[in-house]
């Protein structure tokens, strides 16, 4: 089959490797249908997350159709119509029993490696190096979907693949970083990336109830869609002015934003100029992974006694934490890859009742051959890219 | 170097003992070692923690760190990998696998990767699938 790999730094390649076979009982292989390229991706692309391989198959959010399945997946026949949730989870550890899939025990058959790294194993992940498992991802023409009693949901025919398919992760995770904030109905809520996974944030703090969004982006186009297409109230373009705190201030009057959600996380690109002209060093020769602007102003931005969630993804350390700030405004931080599982049937009743749909942020449709150009595209925001789906 | 290492299984201390004895989840490694293994309940709805000391023997056995020196190199990593393979088993049924470690948890596999790409068909068969 077709596969979008990882070959080193800046550079991904679309190469015929051998088709998925079923290697366990609760194992199913999936015929892609779409796929796309994550925000998350880049990190990878970029060469920021460690233990990754040449040859290594990329992309974590997919949908299709089951072709092949073992004989302990009882929940799902052959030719449903399925999308995949990023994190793999096996349903049955403590922490999936309490519906906390993404650090679901069992299924990182890395454990040993990501302990060294964060102290506990997380869940495995499709695509999305070794320290997460080492899984084939979902940018090919098939996956193996370990687990599938317990990830896919099964999607209508009625809905087309760009309405359902980011439900695979960008949407719950929008929607977790939300839920999160213990939203009750007025709060304002500020979030840090008009990416994708920002702009699902944004709509979800609207469905909750939440007031007031502000989006927060240097790219006008990407701020655009935030109002016009997630329901965001105001934006701040900080590629006109830099002093996020102060605007976000200016616009709560003096209060801050009750919660501040982090949809950026370890390549931020704003930041006072020394401070990023360090970290842009530090990351560059390896003494730090993670730039942490985006971090650091949701710390000082939020309300005292509000809530931070971090949704954006890190990889590793970050100097200059405002221990300061945190502790003695009475922060809380709230962080995590999206439990998915938890979230896919409530959202996708949210998208069969018309209240989202989630097709909004799709600006690119390409096909799989046309990877590389892609990731270029949407890793330099040309073309005014926001998301791309890729067919293979 | 720690000698000790644990896990907690989501299930009784009686289910978790009777399976730790049964064929077909034995823990081959931390036997052959013939290591002290205990169990104990873990607090609130945790289930039971497994503890192993290799510097202890089990009752009746040969010195644990003769056995260490027996067996290998990294005997902890093996030690490791065994629990995770039992908590695994027990809990989900089977022994995860991905591309780049198809085998399942091994210590021997941590700097010597696959890539994460389906094997072919003689890897298949070398990885017990």
């Amino acid at each position: 089959m077709r596969a979008n790999v990882w070959s080193g730094r800046n550079e991904v390649s679309v190469e015929t490797v051998p088709d998925p076979s079923i290697l366990n009982d609760r194992d199913a292989i999936v015929k892609i249908s779409s796929t796309a390229i994550c925000g998350s991706d880049l990190h990878l692309y970029d060469g920021y997350i460690p233990a990754m391989k040449r040859g290594d198959i990329l992309g974590h959010e997919f949908m299709g159709e089951v072709v092949e399945k073992g004989k302990g997946v009882g929940n799902l026949e052959v030719g449903d119509r399925v999308v995949v949730p990023f994190p793999i989870a096996c349903g049955d550890c403590w922490a999936c029993k309490h519906e906390l899939y993404s650090v679901c025990e069992n299924s990182n058959p890395n454990s040993g490696m990501a302990e060294k790294m964060f102290g506990h194993s997380t869940a495995g992940i499709f695509g999305y190096s070794h320290l997460t498992g080492g899984y084939a991802g979902g940018q090919s023409e098939y996956a193996r979907v370990p687990f599938a009693d317990v990830g896919p949901i099964k999607v209508d025919e009625d809905f087309s693949d760009e309405q359902v398919l980011f439900l695979s992760d960008i949407f719950p995770t929008g929607y977790f970083g939300a839920d999160l904030c213990d939203i009750e109905g007025g709060e304002t809520i500020a979030v840090f990336g008009a990416g994708p996974v920002g702009q699902f944030a944004i709509a979800s703090a609207i469905l909750m109830g939440a007031e007031r969004v502000i989006a927060i982006d240097q790219y006008d186009y990407r701020l655009q869609m935030a109002l016009n297409k997630a329901g965001a109230t105001d934006v701040i373009d900080f590629s006109k002015d830099a002093d996020i705190v102060e605007q976000l201030k200016e616009l709560t009057g003096g209060r801050g934003p009750d919660a501040v959600i982090d949809a950026v996380g370890m390549e931020a690109a704003h930041g006072h100029g020394a401070v990023h002209a360090i970290d842009r060093v530090k990351q560059a020769s390896r003494s730090e992974s993670d730039r942490g602007h985006a971090l650091r102003d949701a710390i000082l931005a939020c309300r005292p006694g509000g809530i931070v969630s971090v949704i954006g993804v890190y990889g590793g350390l970050m100097d200059k934490f405002p221990t300061g700030a945190f502790m003695n405004k009475g922060l809380q931080l709230r962080t995590g890859q999206a439990h998915v599982q938890k979230y896919l049937k409530p959202l996708y009743e949210h998208i069969r009742n018309g209240d989202i749909d989630p097709s909004f942020v799709v600006t690119h449709r390409l096909d799989l051959n046309q990877a590389p150009n892609a990731y270029e595209t949407f890793k330099h925001k040309q073309d005014e890219c926001v998301k791309v789906v890729l067919k293979p | 170097m720690s000698s000790k290492a644990s896990i907690t299984v989501l299930g009784s201390p009686e289910e978790v003992q009777r399976r730790w004895a049964d064929d077909q989840y034995r823990p081959g490694y931390i036997e052959k070692a013939d290591a002290a293994v205990s169990f104990k309940p873990a607090p609130g709805d945790r289930g039971t923690e497994i503890h192993v000391d290799l510097e202890m023997t089990a009752p009746g056995g040969k010195l644990g760190e003769m056995a260490m020196k027996l067996t290998g190199k990294e005997p902890l990593a093996k030690v490791k990998d065994d629990l995770r393979r039992f908590k695994a088993q027990f809990e989900t049924g089977e022994i995860p696998r991905s591309d780049g470690v198809p085998e399942g948890e091994l210590g021997e596999r941590k700097l010597k990767q696959r890539p994460a790409q389906p094997l072919k068909q003689n890897e298949l068969q070398k990885a017990g699938v």
